[in-house]
């Protein structure tokens, strides 16, 4: 375990570092340069200072090796965009926002979502099961862009029941202005109650089909026992071993729901970021994802093991 | 007699999309006490189903029809209400399936799957169930229980996972237990073994066994009596005796030459039945072995065959022994019978 752990460790380091590399020569390739319109108007030579402050006078190579050196002290630079911030300052203002919109969408989402799976698988072949897998397929494949304009045509603008943008800053960050979250969540939550019922529908399905509910059935235990210990332990297999990527998806936002609610959060700074050509940033950002989303697969791994003891973590091989 | 299990008319059907499968269609069946009876047939005749019947284990889109009659004991099995039902199955009458792997919940330990029964049936502390449940893997022939108990299904092998689903059986001490096909998955060193321990439980527990296989080698080492099903019907029935030594139906009769024999020389060439079992969804009018029987009369097509009684038991369902019917030698004749297979132990 320890091994594994560790492998999964040094894997971390080299992915992250190969992501770096690509992320860096790609932006300085990238047409288009920062300082561009900020200098414009200035006289040469504070120009010429401006361009120095980021290291942007440097051949590309040396400014590569200043950049990785900086990386491993955790400095990905200024923003060139913005004076004065930082890869650090930027995901401190806007992890927070984009993260209660997430965790609000995947708390909505994933329990509506169970509870219609159960329903469908229950209730399967009737009406209801046909009703909700109409409604799953629809909302895995109309957009949430859609969603989120249809939301606010209909909920702010002609029924006028809820703002048509905006988000709780300031001391309502975390638990306040709720209004302004609903559309929000709905637009983004709409997905994971599809994914989910369907995922849980299919997985309790499944199981029923399995000797062993046979098995559960032929000891005489009740049915809310065979309910619990036999199907819900085994159908939670795969909703479980799934949720730490959803939660890494919701944790860092949307750039679609951000964008048409002006949600100030991380997901659209990051698209403004690469339009603007701010290159610590996405470099910083792009490494911070690619870390956090390796560290959820890694979790998964051992999820995996604690949920279904089929499967053992081997020290050598996988 | 005083029967353990009585079966009366069973009827059993499957709704799918292309139409009603009937799976078993009027089944007749008793088991005395401590008594082992085989249920033989090849896959898809309704042998399992009619073993799941007995425990009302069917499920959608499959039914028990109206008109069947399952009798335990003195009880009507078909009307047990909820709570009785739940005593019956798993208290009074268990079942093991052919693959254990699938049988028992992969991500619970074997030990708690044992103490499952207990706890419900006998009332027990958790505390007493484990420590039951220890002997009983013992019982069976689990090497180290106290440490196996702990344990999942996937780090058991295939036969001590067949043991552990015997121990579940077993753990209530049933009246009844269904077997299904236990046997097959394992290989034949530990198939004897297995059956080997069933019928020592048999003797302890002083158990019934149904025994449902479709292979003649397992029965003949354990059956007292012998059904033998075809296309959801019983086509003959009999003492154990009389099936390996006395066969009437000819459907029997070509099973049993479809058994490699260990008492020829030489190279034998494996009989086979030619042709398939008859389409359930519309089952034949007449009898459903006539489009495979070497036999066959025109009456075979049109009319299901009377039931001939040969007396102690024996009784066989084939217009061949009809007073009318020409009399074929080879049938009659008891020296020209395929002898059983011998299956020491």
């Amino acid at each position: 375990m320890i091994k594994f752990v560790l492998r999964r460790f040094l894997e971390l380091l080299l992915a992250l570092f190969l992501i770096a590399t690509a992320t860096f020569f790609l932006t300085a390739a990238a047409p288009g340069d920062p300082l561009l319109s900020r200098t414009l108007a200035l006289p040469e030579a504070s120009r010429d200072a401006m361009y120095a402050k980021y290291g942007l006078d440097k051949p590309v190579l040396e400014r590569y090796v200043i950049t990785m050196k900086g990386m491993l002290h955790g400095d990905f630079g200024e923003s060139v965009v913005y004076q004065g911030q930082t890869l650090q300052t930027i995901l401190r203002d806007k992890l927070p926002v984009s993260a209660r919109l997430g965790l609000q969408q995947l708390i909505f989402g994933v329990l509506v979502g169970l509870l219609l799976g159960v329903i469908a698988a229950v209730k399967r072949e009737t009406w209801i099961d046909r009703c909700i897998v109409v409604f799953a397929v629809l909302m895995m494949s109309v957009p949430e862009l859609v969603l989120g304009l249809i939301f606010q045509k209909y909920f702010a603008g002609t029924l006028k029941l809820l703002p048509v943008i905006g988000w709780p800053t300031g001391k309502d960050l975390w638990f306040g202005g709720w209004k302004y979250t609903i559309l929000p969540t709905l637009s983004g939550g709409l997905l994971y109650i599809a994914t989910y019922s369907r995922l849980l529908k299919t997985s309790i399905l499944d199981v029923l089909d399995q000797d062993y509910i046979l098995t559960a059935r032929s000891k005489g235990l009740s049915e809310p026992r065979i309910v619990w210990s036999h199907i819900m332990r085994n159908s939670m297999i795969p909703i479980v071993t799934r949720l730490p990527v959803t939660l890494a998806m919701c944790l860092t936002g949307s750039f679609m729901i951000e964008k048409i609610f002006a949600i100030p959060g991380i997901a659209a700074y990051f698209v403004e970021a690469v339009s603007a050509n701010d290159l610590s940033i996405v470099l910083g950002e792009t490494v911070f994802l690619a870390a956090l989303f390796i560290t959820v697969i890694f979790l998964t791994d051992i999820l995996y093991t604690i949920v279904d003891p089929r499967i053992r973590i081997q020290g050598g091989k996988r | 007699m005083d029967n353990l299990l009585e079966i009366k008319g069973l009827r059993v059907s499957y709704h799918t999309y292309q139409g009603e499968v009937q799976s078993v269609r009027g089944v007749d069946l008793e088991i005395g006490q401590e008594e082992s009876v085989a249920l033989v047939g090849e896959s898809g005749c309704g042998k399992s189903v009619t073993g799941k019947s007995i425990l009302r284990l069917i499920q959608a889109p499959g039914e028990i029809l109206p008109g069947s009659q399952i009798t335990f004991d003195g009880r009507d099995v078909l009307s047990l209400s909820k709570k009785e039902l739940r005593a019956y199955r798993g208290g009074q009458a268990s079942i093991i399936f052919q693959d254990a792997l699938a049988a028992l919940n992969p991500t619970m330990t074997v030990g708690r799957q044992i103490m499952e029964n207990l706890l419900y049936h006998r009332k027990i502390g958790k505390r007493e169930a484990r420590a039951e449940a220890i002997r009983l893997l013992g019982e069976v022939g689990i090497p180290n229980p106290e440490k196996r108990v702990d344990q999942y299904p996937h780090e058991f092998s295939g036969g001590m996972r067949q043991r552990v689903m015997i121990a579940i059986a077993f753990a209530c001490q049933p009246q009844l237990l269904i077997a299904d096909e236990p046997t097959t998955a394992l290989d034949v060193t530990i198939q004897a073994q297995i059956i080997k321990l069933l019928k020592q439980l048999q003797r302890e527990n002083h158990t019934s066994i149904l025994m449902i296989t479709h292979d003649l080698g397992v029965v003949a080492s354990i059956a007292q009596r012998i059904f033998v099903m075809y296309s959801g019907v019983i086509v003959e029935r009999g003492s154990s005796d009389d099936i390996f030594y006395r066969p009437r139906h000819p459907y029997t009769r070509a099973l049993l030459q479809a058994v490699p024999r260990m008492d020829q020389e030489g190279k034998q060439e494996l009989n086979s039945i030619e042709g398939t079992p008859p389409d359930l969804i519309a089952p034949p009018e007449g009898c459903p072995f006539a489009s495979r029987c070497k036999y066959a009369m025109p009456v075979c097509a049109r009319l299901a065959p009377e039931v001939t009684d040969f007396g102690g038991g024996h009784r066989c369902a084939c217009w061949l022994y009809h007073e009318m019917a020409p009399r074929v030698a080879e049938l009659n004749d008891p020296d020209a019978a395929p002898a059983g297979e011998e299956v020491g132990q």
